[in-house]
């Protein structure tokens, strides 16, 4: 990997910690435990669609446990990261087939792959099925965020310079 | 390029058909309990259960297995929900008292779960 490369994958994973960071101080839209309105996802979805998958995979990796230091929860990790690999695995299977003008369709789909995830995580680590209830209105409110966040992703595709798929700025 | 076109839209669909569903499951977590039976759960096992109707007034403090954290769990006037919680995020603070069925009380870090027990002669 390039240091040029290196760089520019850090830059994103710098960004998506400053969204992720914002986000925690924002008071909370709705008290079900695990929704949140994913601004750091937008980084996400922009580099699933203009990094190779790996690089996507370490910029989502560095992402998730250093933002589980930053928020002081790491006993939070866990569920994070069952939510961020489900929904990038989607999203990585999902930018083959579509186009650029449904960027938004990737994420609102990564949402839901997200809560799916956690919602998983949650019921394996307490050994209940209980957190399982909060999956319809998670999927709801994240599906409805999701749209916004992959829409906001989208115009940054759009504009973020003629680069390719490979991220070559310029 | 019609296979891709297809799968599009299955993936549409697909979508579309889980948001309405979980929308329409929603709804039941604005319905109001008929139940005051209330079970504590920790780790997946009940560690108390309280009748909300014959319940008095009371601060209960659930420490968390490894002593890292707690919940403070207050009961009053028939109604029940987390006072205080030593973890950052609070959400259990904010969910207020426990009011619905399919919405239990969950803290997710102390792995505590506050809920309606079916009642069947307990």
């Amino acid at each position: 990997m390039s240091t040029r490369r290196t760089v520019t994958l850090a830059v994103l994973t710098g960004l998506a910690l400053i969204l992720f960071v914002l986000e925690l101080r924002l008071p909370n839209l709705l008290p079900v435990p695990g929704f949140k309105l994913g601004l750091a996802n937008i980084v996400t979805v922009y580099a699933v669609f203009r990094f190779s998958p790996k690089e996507t995979a370490l910029i989502v990796t560095a992402r998730v446990l250093l933002g589980a230091m930053f928020s002081g929860n790491p006993s939070a990790l866990i569920y994070s990261a069952a939510g961020a690999f489900c929904c990038l695995a989607g999203m990585i299977a999902l930018r083959k087939i579509l186009p650029a003008e449904r960027i938004w369709l990737c994420s609102v789909i990564g949402a839901m792959l997200h809560n799916t995830g956690q919602t998983a995580a949650a019921c394996a680590v307490m050994r209940s099925a209980a957190p399982a209830v909060y999956l319809p209105v998670l999927l709801a409110a994240g599906m409805t965020a999701g749209l916004f966040t992959g829409l906001t992703a989208q115009f940054l595709v759009k504009r973020a310079g003629a680069g390719n798929r490979n991220g070559r700025f310029g | 390029m019609a296979a891709v076109k297809a799968k599009r839209m299955a993936v549409t669909a697909a979508a579309g058909a889980v948001f309405a569903v979980s929308l329409v499951l929603s709804v039941r977590f604005f319905r109001k309990s008929p139940h005051t039976l209330v079970e504590i759960v920790q780790d997946g096992t009940v560690i108390r259960t309280v009748d909300l109707s014959a319940a008095p007034d009371e601060t209960i403090r659930i420490e968390r297995r490894d002593g890292q954290s707690y919940n403070l769990v207050r009961i009053e006037n028939g109604e029940i929900f987390v006072q205080e919680a030593g973890c950052p995020d609070q959400t259990c603070v904010h969910m207020g008292k426990l009011h619905s069925d399919a919405l239990p009380i969950i803290c997710v870090p102390n792995r505590l779960i506050i809920r309606f027990a079916e009642e069947d002669g307990t």
